[in-house]
């Protein structure tokens, strides 16, 4: 009995000094989910109801969302999204993973520039790269086509990905490769047999990143696909919000919203131990 | 050896041709057309006429890019301190081994993952509301009637409230980066400082702060990096007063009513190359600082 309230009470004495940390944290974290809660809320109900404070008081109305989605092409905006995110996963781990592993293991002629290119890369601005991109893509009339900006998204991740990559590959024992040449085992087939499977852990962690990033990329899509059937979701929330304003749609304009958060949300939620592990690691060494 | 030589060359190509063409390129070449006058953005080098310094010197006679320029620097100080800042404190508090603190964690990164537009209008459209929004009700039910009849989208105020919401959806990000840094402290000097009965903040001042410098450092630059290419939030927030050099240059190329100039390309690639050469400048500068104190980035 003794030992116990001395516990509680060492207990007490170490969480003490803790509070104001505590105030301010959950603060944050009433806000957040007040914010979101309201705002899902919202989305259900009339423009009537928001306005006279009753969410949802005549049940939940779905139809806010089957109209964003179709009526004001929210659904082809998503489906767009998908079609440029998920090849230009695929395409610059293909192409970025090589490069990481040959700047990382190899001292070559060239390397050091290679990777000092690497480093600027990752500091050059989009608007730096923008006016040159748009007349190649005009002057080739690339323009009305998906293949513009995955090749854009693609190119212009080269340095993020291969950095990244970089880093951890140096992190990998040679040991492997050397039993693999002892062996027999070829250059190429060493790479994605041996050495890109070990990679997996960095390469999830980044293709995630570089997911989340271009589904919510906004300025290059604003550029080269602002054609309705081109459109991505940030793009055609944009669209979306300004045509509902002046409707005065506001449960419309909220479903949206909702449309937009609501995939990179449910993958966070999903991952977010890969996300947080992965940005404490990247984050550091950016 | 002659084999390996191929090898790397093959490993290579793909992503030096697609940086050559993403990066190399387009940034001689946009440099290029900042000394020239361009018409349009398509218009061939033919076409083009030197002009030396004029575009720049006329971007600097540009009273809207003039303001875009204080905006982005009151963004990059202001909302530098109070976003930094936040990111350090929550940082702080979420290392202690706090009950739940990876939760905590997770949910002031989250609107990270989120589009900026999206993060944009739930602000805009909801928390500053002036109808129905958050801040109103939460003011007006604890009777304080001036913050709740304050305007948070007045053309006065739309600065102010963009701020608070491009310092909300960054916080996480920097505060992550901060954790990390914190974390690679070994806890033992943290326990000698106890013996030696240190407080809170003496362990923060001489302990925490000097360890991380090199973590501080990161974040500045990735801070500059952000700051430059703020966007969509001015876009959402729309007005002068959020109008920034990014709106500038995109509208002086692509069409708008507001660009004094909007015919000449050539105006809008000095200002690209002039937020360029800060952000190139910045991160120089603190990565040699940082790599000169020795610090392991």
């Amino acid at each position: 009995m003794m030992r116990k309230t001395n516990h509680i009470g060492h207990r007490l004495k170490k969480e003490a000094p803790r509070i104001p940390g505590y105030i301010v944290v959950l603060a944050w974290t009433a806000f957040v989910f007040c914010m979101f809660g309201w705002i899902i809320m919202a989305s259900l109900s009339t423009t009537k109801e928001i306005f006279t404070n009753n969410l949802l008081s005549s049940g939940a109305h779905v139809e806010n969302f089957t109209k964003a989605l179709f009526t004001n092409n929210m659904g082809l905006y998503l489906l767009n999204s998908v079609i440029y995110t998920v090849p230009y996963c695929i395409l610059i781990i293909i192409i970025a993973a090589p490069a990481a592993y040959c700047l990382s293991r190899f001292n070559f002629r060239g390397s050091g520039i290679i990777q000092a290119l690497i480093i600027l890369g990752l500091a050059i601005p989009n608007i730096m790269v923008v006016m040159p991109l748009f007349s190649i893509v005009n002057s080739l009339n690339l323009s009305g086509t998906h293949l513009t900006l995955i090749f854009i998204y693609t190119a212009g991740s080269v340095p993020y990905t291969t950095y990244y990559l970089m880093t951890f590959f140096k992190s990998i024992s040679t040991s492997f490769e050397e039993a693999a040449a002892i062996d027999g085992c070829g250059f190429f087939r060493c790479f994605w047999k041996i050495m890109f499977p070990l990679a997996r852990p960095a390469v999830m962690t980044v293709t995630i990143f570089n997911f989340i990033g271009k589904w919510n990329e906004y300025f290059m899509a604003l550029i080269f696909a602002n054609k309705s059937e081109l459109r991505p979701i940030g793009v055609g929330l944009y669209q979306v919000v300004t045509s509902m304003m002046n409707s005065g749609d506001w449960a419309g304009m909220f479903a949206s919203v909702v449309i937009v958060f609501v995939p990179t949300v449910i993958i966070y939620a999903l991952l977010s131990k890969h996300i947080i592990g992965g940005t404490t690691a990247g984050g550091v060494k950016g | 050896m002659k084999q390996s030589k191929r090898a790397i060359f093959v490993f290579l190509a793909p992503a030096m041709l697609l940086f050559a063409l993403m990066f190399v390129y387009p940034v001689l070449r946009t440099a290029a057309m900042s000394l020239f006058n361009v018409k349009s953005v398509s218009s061939t080098v033919d076409t083009w006429t030197w002009a030396g310094f004029d575009n720049y010197i006329k971007l600097f006679n540009t009273p809207l890019f003039i303001t875009s320029i204080k905006n982005i620097c009151k963004i990059f100080v202001t909302s530098g301190i109070a976003c930094l800042g936040s990111a350090l404190i929550l940082a702080i508090i979420l290392t202690q081994g706090l009950v739940g603190q990876r939760f905590f964690r997770a949910i002031v990164y989250m609107p990270n993952v989120i589009a900026a537009v999206a993060v944009g209008y739930m602000w805009l459209l909801y928390v500053f509301n002036a109808k129905f929004g958050m801040l109103t009700t939460l003011f007006s039910s604890i009777g304080w009637t001036e913050m709740a009849n304050f305007k948070w989208l007045s053309a006065d105020n739309m600065f102010l409230s963009m701020s608070i919401a491009y310092c909300f959806s960054n916080a996480g990000y920097f505060m992550m980066t901060y954790i990390a840094g914190i974390e690679k402290i070994p806890a033992d000097y943290y326990e000698a400082a106890t013996i030696d009965g240190a407080n809170v903040f003496q362990k923060f001042l001489f302990i925490t702060l000097p360890l991380i410098k090199g973590v501080l450092g990161t974040s500045l630059v990735l801070w500059t990096s952000k700051t430059m290419g703020f966007f969509a939030l001015s876009q959402v927030f729309g007005g002068v007063s959020t109008y920034v050099p990014m709106m500038y240059a995109y509208d002086t190329l692509f069409g708008s009513e507001v660009s004094v100039d909007s015919t000449n390309a050539g105006v809008a690639a000095a200002a690209a190359c002039i937020m360029t050469t800060v952000v190139v400048i910045v991160s120089t500068i603190s990565r040699k600082s940082v790599k000169d104190e020795g610090y392991e980035l």
